[in-house]
């Protein structure tokens, strides 16, 4: 893997151990008793990357066929691409060294949007034509799937094939199909057509959008027989879904660096804002048997010395008591601790926290998300000031001097009232923290950190328009001036990436070009704020006679047709309509487990019944 | 409470790793070989291990230590065969042994490196002869950088011998630098050659620890 060109720039850049490979759990195959060599790109930095689950799951259920053999591919940082280029170093996979132009299938994770320049960078750096239509073979065919794929508009002239869905469902489905295709000489063309017939599989190349003059979609026509819509794949019954017995054990620091299991999949909240809340639906559990016996393979084969329970609300797993209490017999001895992210403020107990803390003690989190009772209702959070007031009592009693919450501004309907009641919600944890805490002189870091909403596709709020730039940075600066309590330190995102992200979220496939003239002029890693360059996109999008306005800070009528309209996340849009009429009235909706909103993802289940 | 030291070797992907890097990578490799270890007692327990004389990043070597403790009083006689069984690629156990029975760290005073210069090819004319001639002069004086701030000095007071041949994949020069408490990196060799001879450049150097001596040349263990 390591070579005389590479070995001679490696010590010229940042944390040269990102671009070696050979870590522990790497695997390592015989290209010549290989038919299919697979390309798992993360469009994002190698320590962004490895910490994401659902990458270590596709990539051991890829290497876990005969004959499959998947790399692992990440965007080099800035120094690292720059030595590259002038040293004439293709983008290669990490355990082979091998150039990207020379995989079979190069699939790419979307986990946000942010990330998509990089997704041509690494296609350039690598060799491979960036657009769809230049790549007239099977070789370097360029699929994806992940969180962004339930829009994929914007890289419609990029990708060859979307995966909607769960990625190990239908995984297996697309390299069964290519090593046929490959085997029988089929076309690029017959390849696609056939793809398009398994369910979940969208090949943009097969529809053609008609716009209105005023910019909007008038139509989506699917050609060649294509279906109308992809509804998204899942996987039915997560015990018995591929899990990995080992992961690759990053030798260098990444974000993330843990053993992780996952509860569950969906969300029983359905809180309006969240994307992955309606398009992970419906909810599907896994039992804590399973759970127990793949969090001692993982830890066993790994030697990690933490573990993270991972789902979208950790605290909503009916069996957490249980599952805790057992893990921590295994994880105390063995001076494992456990981390549990995702900690709903109204479910957070003393005995769980001290489950938690048994090994390690680290921060917690809250997220309020808004200030006042009126804005949490809008959001359908279902947190009130009492509970999240309760959980930093427990917390502070049990001498936590260290809580961050969450919060967003910009969410509709939003008024200066709510951004008040955000400081005065903070006032009150201060003050929560002087009356419970067991020793005050420790003092205590409470973090207040405000983020722009930006509406996703795909959720009630599709049809909100985004605060303006102006807008965010005055609740900005009015926040900064009513956030004035003692030890409550605010914090507050950059507006320029949150608009880019906005714009790309609902965008359609015009953008793709404004993505493409964004690339040229040297946008990369935008989702790094030292990279990102607003005046740059803002250029790209002149140029290319789009308003970049017109996607991210448009109201859209309850009737437009929307350029995602044709990709299904399992929750219909009636649905979601529905709840964005009632968020207008500040009315809730109860958590499935109360009842059901009849969201229409359960359809996707055999027999139609969630695990709630 | 049983006090080891492991002989081991950080070589080709491993080279990379940061000495942090190495230190988690390490405590990972003995979690996963399920040796008896001690772990430290404090609020954030872990696998406690100290690496004497830690690598620059980039740099390998095949004559490293890592000192750690075991629960046992006597080291599992397949320790060595399951630690290299769960080792990241590039890193080796060669030997562990109690440390009552070897020297302490303080006594490493020199270390021996094969620094290897790519020229892309063909070594270029008179380069050999140059940096013999370079080496034999009685004083090179350089700026040396340390914790205390920078000072002139003589480089040839740090080193013991140099040697200089032409290998397959470069010229290879065998230094021995000075070590512990006056260490000398071996980068200076290459940019007092950098600095005095010019005229050849260098793209690429590469630098291996072959061996450890104490103060009177001998093997440390």
């Amino acid at each position: 893997m390591l070579n005389r060109k590479l070995k001679r720039i490696l010590p010229r850049v940042q944390k040269p151990a990102r671009y070696v490979g050979g870590e522990w759990g790497a695997v390592v195959k015989d290209l010549d008793e290989v038919d299919l060599h697979f390309a798992f790109c993360f469009p994002d930095t190698y320590e962004v990357g490895m910490s994401h689950l659902g990458s270590r799951i596709l990539y051991g259920l890829l290497n876990d066929q005969d004959g499959i053999w998947c790399e692992r591919v990440f965007a080099p940082w800035i120094d690292m691409e720059e030595e590259m280029r002038k040293a004439d170093i293709p983008l290669y996979g990490l355990e082979s060294g091998t150039p990207l132009s020379e995989f079979d299938i190069i699939a790419f994770t979307l986990q946000y949007e942010m990330s998509f320049t990089n997704i041509l960078n690494m296609l350039d750096l690598g060799g491979v034509p960036l657009f769809a239509k230049e790549r007239t073979g099977l070789k370097n065919l360029v699929v994806s799937g992940g969180p962004c794929a339930y829009n994929p508009e914007p890289l419609a002239d990029f990708i060859d094939l979307f995966m909607i869905g769960d990625g190990e469902e239908i995984m297996l489905e697309l390299t069964d199909l290519y090593r046929k295709a490959v085997r029988e000489g089929w076309s690029k063309p017959q390849f696609l057509r056939a793809a398009a017939d398994i369910p979940g599989m969208y090949v943009p190349s097969l529809y053609e959008v008609d716009y209105h003059e005023d910019g909007t979609v008038a139509a989506i026509r699917a050609l060649d027989g294509a279906p109308e819509f992809v509804q998204k794949r899942i996987v039915t019954d997560l015990n018995t879904m591929y899990y990995p017995k080992y992961f690759v054990v990053p030798s260098t620091e990444i974000v993330f660096d843990r053993a992780m299991v996952e509860l569950f999949r969906g969300c029983p909240r359905g809180c309006r804002f969240c994307q992955a809340g309606h398009t992970y639906r419906p909810l599907r559990t896994k039992s804590s048997e399973v759970l127990l016996q793949q969090a001692h393979d993982v830890l066993e084969s790994s030697g990690y010395e933490e573990i993270s329970l991972s789902s979208l609300s950790t605290s909503d797993y009916g069996q957490l008591k249980d599952l805790t209490l057992d893990l921590l017999d295994y994880c105390e001895q063995r001076r494992i601790s456990l981390a549990l992210p995702s900690l709903r403020a109204d479910s957070f107990s003393l005995e769980l926290m001290e489950r938690v803390q048994k090994v390690r003690k680290s921060g917690l989190t809250f997220a309020a998300e808004a200030g006042s009772q009126r804005l949490r209702d809008v959001i359908n959070k279902n947190l009130t000031q009492d509970d999240i007031l309760n959980a930093c009592r427990i917390a502070f009693e049990g001498g936590w001097n260290n809580v961050k919450l969450y919060f967003m501004m910009g969410l509709p309907t939003e008024t200066q009232e709510d951004l008040d009641a955000m400081s005065a919600l903070c006032r009150e944890v201060a003050w929560c923290w002087r009356q419970n805490t067991p020793n005050r002189a420790r003092g205590v870091k409470i973090t207040a950190s405000a983020s722009c909403f930006v509406p996703k596709p795909q959720t009630p709020f599709q049809w909100d328009a985004m605060c303006t730039q102006e807008e965010l940075q005055e609740k900005t600066d009015y926040l900064r001036g009513v956030m004035k309590t003692k030890n409550v330190t605010f914090r507050w995102h950059d507006s320029d990436t949150s608009f880019m992200e906005g714009v790309f979220a609902r965008g359609d496939r015009r953008t793709g070009k404004a993505l493409y003239e964004a690339w040229k002029s040297g946008c990369k890693m935008d989702g790094w704020d030292q990279c990102f360059d607003l005046q740059k996109w803002l250029a790209a999008f002149e140029k290319c006679g789009l308003d970049p306005a017109f996607y991210a800070n448009r109201a859209r009528p309850l009737d437009e047709l929307f350029p995602w309209d044709h990709i299904g996340c399992g929750t219909t849009k009636e649905h979601l309509k529905r709840e964005w009429q009632r968020s207008r009235e500040a009315v809730t909706t109860p958590d499935c487990m109360t009842k059901c909103a009849g969201c229409g993802s359960n359809r996707l289940l055999n027999g139609g019944t969630c695990c709630v | 409470m049983y006090k080891v030291r492991m002989r081991f070797s950080k070589t080709e992907e491993a080279a990379y790793l940061s000495h942090l890097d190495l230190m988690h990578t390490m405590q990972r490799v003995l979690a996963r070989a399920k040796l008896p270890v001690w772990y430290t007692e404090g609020y954030n327990q872990h696998i406690y291990i100290s690496v004497a004389l830690p690598l620059s990043t980039c740099y390998s070597g095949e004559w490293e230590f890592l000192d750690f403790n075991l629960m046992t009083d006597k080291i599992p006689p397949e320790a060595v065969k399951s630690l290299n069984a769960v080792m990241p690629k590039g890193l080796r156990a060669h030997e562990i042994y109690p440390v009552k029975k070897a020297k302490p760290v303080r006594d490493i005073a020199y270390s021996q490196y094969r620094i290897t210069y790519d020229f892309d090819g063909e070594t270029p004319e008179g380069f050999i002869d140059a940096v013999h001639e370079l080496f034999a002069r009685e004083e090179i004086v350089i700026l040396k950088k340390s914790k205390r701030g920078e000072k002139e000095v003589n480089i040839k007071e740090y080193l013991r011998g140099l040697e200089i041949e032409d290998a397959p994949d470069g010229v290879r020069v065998t230094v021995t630098t000075a070590a512990g408490n006056n260490n000398l990196s071996p980068e200076y060799v290459t940019k007092v050659i950098e600095r005095e001879l010019p005229q050849y450049s260098i793209l690429g150097a590469d630098y291996h620890r072959l061996m450890v001596y104490d103060a009177d040349m001998n093997q440390f263990k």
